[in-house]
């Protein structure tokens, strides 16, 4: 479903991600675990394209979204063509994002009916059901400033979903979160997991991993340190790196 | 008093000038103006750098001579241009003001969280539907106050066409007072200022509420 080859990413002279490589098939759920700094939103920001690789290959789902070295396209692709493939992305916000002039219902139903036409009832009925099965179905008209930080993240995760994405990506989707809301938004994503939604996690929740998620990779300064089913990685981890981190936040 | 009565069909007319002018002047300026901030914002160095240069010149002189400029100077330059006063008036209000405003929707539009732009990115959105439909409507009610300055700025400033002949609520005033005799027209006029301030602080007011609906 994703394929990432050889992925660089630097901002100016600091080296952010130094070769990436890394396929995540369809249905499959991988967490993506580190210390603070070490690529894991640039990673998922570049597979979206919110930021340009500067070396590597991107492709999704049989479709390549990029291509470049040294900062250049090796391969044109049109603009419309990258736009089509992000709609195909889905992402959720550590931040949650969510339009504020909107209702609750107009978030999700906003790029449906304006990036793919839906016909506004229709779309507002689609957005309805997400919205119930994330649990909101009484928050419908409700502005986001109205709604708890774990409300507002269950919202976004609905607007995402209402494109139909083939991939949905999040970053650290319950750090901004009070403890006791991060449950019902971890539920959320246990349910997509469960309907074999293709998802990366960047999560500093371990038990989430641990229980949701099919490969575990460990990443620090910018590479791939280490990945294995989550049995494997969190009770016999092999790098010194990983036991050090799993040994602090654990 | 009876004076004033009798002058009131002149004074009437004076005041639909003086709105005429703001209302028009404000219209052009804020579309203006929002093109001059999207160039300001662009990544494009020419745009960047004309956009740059337009706030500079229009911010930089006094706007008296401008309509001056526009009005004396430029029918000699392109005669083909020529137009009457109102015309010219709204004109050279319309781009002093566009550049006051440009630097008001730039802030607003920047004030605006990244994540906005990258929530409407990653929805599949392109910069001008996302500019369309997420930015710039949550900009409007961070630029509603200084644009009521601006706007009440602008209303006072049509004042200054007065120079070029046009009878709107000052002119009216320097007539009555030069044919009379009797600089006590200024009174009333102020006071009819004043009114129109009142009334459009009002209105600003009233629609920074309305769109507060959400906050
Ligand atoms: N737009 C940017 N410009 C410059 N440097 C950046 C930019 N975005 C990220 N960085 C740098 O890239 C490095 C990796 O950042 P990134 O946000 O990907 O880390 P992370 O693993 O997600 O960390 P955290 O767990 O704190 O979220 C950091 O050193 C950061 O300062
Ligand atoms: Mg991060």
């Amino acid at each position: 479903m994703i394929v990432l080859e050889n992925i660089h990413k630097a901002f100016g002279s600091l080296q952010v991600l130094k070769g990436i490589d890394l396929q995540v098939v369809k249905g499959e759920v991988v967490c993506v675990i580190g210390p603070s700094g070490s690529g894991k939103s640039t990673l998922l920001r570049c597979i979206n394209h919110l930021e340009r690789i500067t070396t590597g290959k991107i492709m999704i789902d049989g479709e390549i979204m990029d291509e470049r070295r040294d900062n250049r396209d090796l391969l044109k692709i049109s603009g419309h063509k990258v736009l089509s493939l992000c709609a195909e992305v889905g992402m959720v916000f550590q931040r949650f994002n969510l339009f504020p002039h909107m209702t609750a219902l107009e978030n999700v139903m906003e790029a449906p009916v304006q990036v793919r036409k839906v016909p506004k009832n229709q779309a507002a009925a689609e957005a309805r059901e997400l919205l119930v099965n994330v649990g909101l179905g009484d928050k419908i008209d409700q502005f986001p400033s109205r709604l708890s930080g774990g409300q507002q993240q269950r919202v976004a995760i609905a607007r995402a979903l209402a494109m139909k994405p083939k991939v949905m990506l999040f970053d650290e989707p319950t750090s901004a979160l009070d403890p006791e809301l991060v449950g019902e938004v971890l539920e959320v994503m246990k349910g997509l997991a469960q309907n074999h939604m293709t998802m990366i996690v960047v999560t500093h929740e371990m038990g989430f991993a641990r229980d949701v998620a099919n490969r575990v990779i460990f990443m620090d300064e910018g590479r791939i340190i280490e990945e294995s089913s989550p049995e494997a990685i969190f009770s016999n981890p092999k790098h010194e790196r990983t036991k050090a981190f799993l040994s602090r936040v654990l | 008093m009876e004076r004033i009565l009798a002058t009131m069909p002149d004074i009437f007319m004076a005041t639909g000038m003086t709105l005429a002018l703001t209302i028009v002047s404000i219209v052009v300026g804020m579309l203006l103006g929002l093109v001059l901030a999207l160039g300001r914002i662009s990544k494009n160095p020419v745009l960047k750098g004309l956009t740059w240069t337009y706030i500079w010149v229009f911010r930089g002189t006094p706007m008296l001579m401008q309509i001056f400029f526009l009005f004396f100077v430029m029918p000699k330059i392109l005669p083909a241009l020529t137009t009457n006063a109102f015309n010219t008036a709204c004109i050279a209000l319309g781009l002093n003001s566009a550049a006051y405003l440009a630097e008001i929707i730039r802030a607003a539009i920047q004030s605006i969280d990244k994540g906005q732009l990258e929530a409407s990115k990653a929805l599949g959105m392109n910069t001008s539907l996302a500019m369309r439909r997420i930015i710039i409507p949550q900009s409007i009610r961070r630029m509603l106050p200084p644009v009521g300055n601006e706007f009440i700025m602008l209303l006072k400033d049509t004042s200054l066409v007065s120079a070029i002949g046009l009878t709107e609520l000052l002119k009216i005033a320097k007539q009555m007072t030069s044919s009379t005799g009797d600089a006590i027209f200024y009174l009333p006029i102020a006071v009819i200022y004043l009114i129109l301030t009142t009334i459009f602080t009002f209105v600003f007011d009233k629609l920074e509420k309305k769109y507060s609906i959400y906050e």
